[in-house]
């Protein structure tokens, strides 16, 4: 990349990175609005009907809820601008502390997921496309298509059954079991995983499928580049081939929608987690927003929207690693 | 894939399979494991608003006095908890205190006077907020609802103490049984800070257990506490709540044995459950009732201040027909396959004393139904097979809360039964939040939902007329002679009186019918029978869960 040509990369990922936080502020902004505007009280909870108005206003006095809405606003934006979202009313602990909890086990969880997906659809492509077998590619394209309009809850229900409840192999929920803490180092990793198998099998299956789908309608339309007949002209490795030149070429459009799943996943799972009895951030929103929680929808919701921007973003930047030529893209 | 490569797949599936026994054998442990939908949000008594919280919060911090039903009257009975005996003063207007003398908190400091006193002043604070505020109106209390503390209390000494009624105030032992906190620890945090206080997430208890870990979304682990003056050789070593939001993982959970105990089990699956050997089924009648809500009153003229009979259910004739034209039975058959039963009143069937046994549900009687309608001038008389009066036709819109399929299923029934005698419903679905403030702010017509009946009854806050006192009177009913009742059933009488008046009440709301009583919902519990000495009433499911014993 030359001088010139690096600092407009540089000016217009900067240009990118306001825009981003730009229309994240307008989401949680449009967001402050609507759920202030939707019918329901935060207070309700706290609420008894022997309770007098005077003492119920003085709950919401305590939540600041009987400020004019435009003064709950400035409050919002000028706490947003000291990196403050509140307190949750439920939790009484601030935002961050609450999302931190549930997002990093989110984090982990999605990216093993994600790297399930994306490794093990890549794999089966090159498997597939490698074998030229007209059945076999029929067989599997068919296959990836039924996998992906499988429910998660259906698919997660299922599993349960034939591994927890029939051969008794996998536990049903749960992220460790009742004596984890007395394990050691190593059997305590195992035993997360030993609870993680089923519920990254049916986060996973459907991202395979439809990755899976993605690179092999590429790297068959890749295969019949002309490039592709002259590699083969000069008499190269069919494997060699395939790894480096079909691959590469066919990853690109993969690349995009990765971005968008991964994104997605880490806003939190909520199928996955609730009927594995998971900690995540998609349980965490659905709680937030049934008990009106207003702080706590609005950093969940935050969160969502700085991770499918950085997700997009990491996108960007590996389609750039893969294919200097897409600089002038990005830069468009 | 090559051969090393499947090896150590192998390997690490056999690491699993090992971890998979080993962690099989936790439930031959001596713990008890409790299958909840929900996490909890605070240990602390004061803020326990949830089931699970206050359920968790009972058992770390136990009240002056312990309850127990009387099934046989249908009624509490006060026994010993932190005190060990209590003298009413001859006029009533104090009761006499004597703590026992070998309670200690968690953290070793002994439990006095002083911490019963803190705890009413704590909990009574407006700064605090506690879920028991505004509830202290037998004590001296400001305006605010804080308890007047010199006037209220006198303490005598570390085991000796007086509470102090207002004058002509109902002493209420239960309501005054509040759950002691340590003051030692509480006094100090600043009373407005004690919601956001890291003691609420690590309580320093005095019940029979203490919290051992907390895995936020997963587990909460209390271990017995051998300290405690609660605690008995025989009590689960542990008791571990499993948060499991999934209805159906937590049956697979219990059939598999995972878990030991789960509440609010689907009659669909009582039959299943009890052909496990290892499982025992209960059904507990009587705390929920479902209703259909008629409002009483127009609420667009109550919306202005104003309050006019509603032009459709003002009458109680009709809302008797309405009744009459439901088939409750059939929805109490089909859908809760004979669970329960149907409600005649708001009071229930478990309130053996208080319960009139000569008040009978209403029949399902369409005849009879467009008899009383057209006494009251609704008639069908254009032929269309929607009644009219004047130039209004009987058209409604009614409403129910989203995600309970009972009443999914009852609306069907229910359009379709009131179709028949000429009356068109519209049903429409509401988010809860949104239906419950168009319940507080009276704007629905019509609706179907339910009640719980609190322990010791309360009738007051949903039958009364002023909606200042009745805030839970959404069907805006009103009749001087329960309002009478009522006003009576708050003065200082004998219990006998007490469930004469309760009875009264009975006979004139089923004449006023100010509201479709439904059926009593039950609360199905199912358990592994290795846990014994179970003692499951309506108060309460897990109160004295210390009790409980394991099979070897």
């Amino acid at each position: 990349m030359n001088r010139v040509l690096r600092s407009q990369f540089v000016k217009t990922i900067f240009i990118r990175l306001l825009s981003s936080l730009l229309t994240l502020f307008l989401l949680v902004s449009f967001l402050f609005f609507i759920i202030r505007l939707s019918p329901g009280d935060p207070t309700d909870k706290y609420v008894s009907a022997k309770l007098g108005s005077e003492l119920s206003e003085r709950i919401a006095e305590k939540f600041s809820l009987n400020q004019p809405v435009a003064d709950q606003y400035f409050a919002f934006v000028s706490n947003i601008f000291k990196g403050d979202l509140g307190v949750s009313y439920n939790y009484r602990l601030s935002v961050f502390e609450v999302i931190w909890e549930y997002f990093s086990f989110t984090l982990i969880f999605a990216s093993i997921s994600f790297i399930i997906q994306i490794s093990l659809s890549i794999l089966l492509a090159i498997r597939v496309v490698r074998k030229q077998n007209k059945r076999i590619e029929q067989i599997s394209t068919n296959l990836s298509l039924f996998v992906y309009s499988i429910p998660a809850f259906v698919l997660g229900v299922t599993l349960i059954y034939i591994f927890s409840v029939h051969l008794n192999l996998l536990p049903i929920s749960g992220l460790k079991s009742l004596d984890h803490d007395e394990l050691s180092f190593f059997p305590r990793i195992f035993d997360q995983l030993y609870h993680l198998i089923l519920p990254l099998i049916t986060l996973s299956v459907g991202g395979v499928a439809l990755f899976y789908k993605y690179i092999k309608e590429s790297m068959d339309e890749i295969k019949n580049h002309t490039f592709v007949a002259n590699l083969r002209a000069t008499g190269l490795d069919e494997n060699l081939i395939l790894r480096k030149h079909i691959l590469p070429n066919a990853i690109r459009p993969l690349i995009s929608v990765a971005g968008v799943e991964l994104g997605i996943i880490l806003g939190g799972t909520l199928i996955t987690e609730v009927i594995f009895s998971l900690p995540g951030m998609g349980r965490l929103a659905i709680d937030s927003i049934l008990s009106r929680d207003y702080p706590l929808v609005i950093g969940c919701v935050f969160t969502a929207g700085t991770v499918m921007i950085f997700a997009n973003f990491l996108a960007d930047l590996a389609k750039l690693k893969i294919d200097k030529r897409m600089i002038k893209g990005i830069l468009n | 894939m090559n051969k090393k490569n499947i090896n150590l797949l192998l390997l690490f599936f056999l690491s699993l399979l090992i971890i998979a026994c080993d962690s099989k054998q936790s439930t031959t442990n001596n713990r008890i494991v409790i299958g909840i939908s929900a996490d909890v949000q605070t240990f602390s008594s004061l803020f326990a608003f949830s089931y699970e919280e206050s359920a968790i919060a009972d058992l770390l911090y136990p009240g002056l006095l312990d309850f127990r039903w009387n099934s046989e009257r249908g009624e509490l009975d006060p026994y010993p908890m932190i005190v060990q005996s209590w003298r009413w003063s001859e006029d009533s207007s104090y009761i006499k205190f004597y703590l026992r003398d070998d309670i200690f908190w968690s953290d070793g400091i002994k439990l006095t006077s002083e911490d019963v006193v803190f705890s009413y002043d704590v909990f009574s604070d407006p700064d605090v907020q506690s879920r028991l505020l505004g509830t202290f109106n037998q004590l001296y209390s400001d305006s605010d609802g804080h308890i007047d503390i010199e006037k209220a209390f006198k303490v005598i000494s570390p085991n000796e103490f007086e509470i102090h009624f207002v004058e002509n105030s109902v002493a209420d032992l239960v309501k005054l049984s509040i759950p002691i906190i340590p003051e030692h620890i509480y006094s100090e945090i600043s009373r407005d800070q004690i919601a956001n206080s890291e003691i609420n997430f690590n309580p320093v208890s005095s019940g029979p257990f203490k919290l051992k870990k907390w895995n936020r979304n997963q587990t909460i682990t209390l271990e017995a506490d051998s300290n405690s003056f609660l605690f008995t050789s025989g009590q689960a070593a542990e008791l571990i709540f499993k948060v499991v939001p999934d209805y159906t993982s937590r049956i697979l959970q219990l059939r598999k044995g995972d878990i030991d105990f789960v509440e609010l089990v689907k009659v669909e699956d009582i039959e299943d459950l009890k052909a496990e050997d290892k499982l025992s089924v209960i059904s507990i009648v009587g705390r929920e009732y479902d209703y259909i809500g008629w409002n009483n009153i127009d609420p667009e003229s109550f919306s202005q201040g104003k309050i006019i009979p509603n032009k459709f259910f003002g009458s109680n004739n009709v809302r008797k027909a309405l009744t009459m034209s439901i088939d409750r039975k059939a929805i109490h058959n089909e859908y809760l396959l004979g669970q329960g039963e149907l409600a005649v009143s708001p009071v229930s069937r478990i309130f053996k004393l208080a319960f009139n046994m000569e008040v009978k549900p209403y029949e399902y009687d369409p005849e009879e139904a467009k008899k009383l309608l057209a006494q009251d001038g609704w008639k069908d008389e254009d032929r269309n097979g929607i009644l009219e009066k004047g130039n209004e036709e009987f058209k409604f819109k009614m409403y129910y809360p989203v995600g309970n399929p009972l009443r999914e299923y009852a609306s069907v029934v229910i359009k379709n039964n009131l179709k028949s005698v000429g009356i068109e419903v519209s049903i429409e679905k509401m988010e809860l939040g949104t239906f419950i403030d168009n319940l507080y702010d009276r704007k629905l017509n019509s609706w179907m939902a339910a009640w719980g009946v609190p322990i010791p009854l309360e009738l007051k806050p949903f039958w009364y007329s002023d909606p200042n006192i009745g805030m839970l009177n959404f069907a805006c009913y009103g009749n001087s002679e329960v309002d009478k009742i009522l006003n009576q059933l708050n003065k200082r009488i004998n219990n006998e009186r007490k469930n004469e008046l309760v009875k009264q009440f009975q006979v004139i709301i089923h004449q006023d019918e100010p509201v479709s009583f439904l059926y009593w919902t039950p609360n199905i519990i199912a358990y592994n029978k290795r846990i014994k000495n179970l003692n499951i009433t309506p108060y309460g499911v897990l109160v004295h869960c210390w009790e409980w014993t394991l099979n070897e």
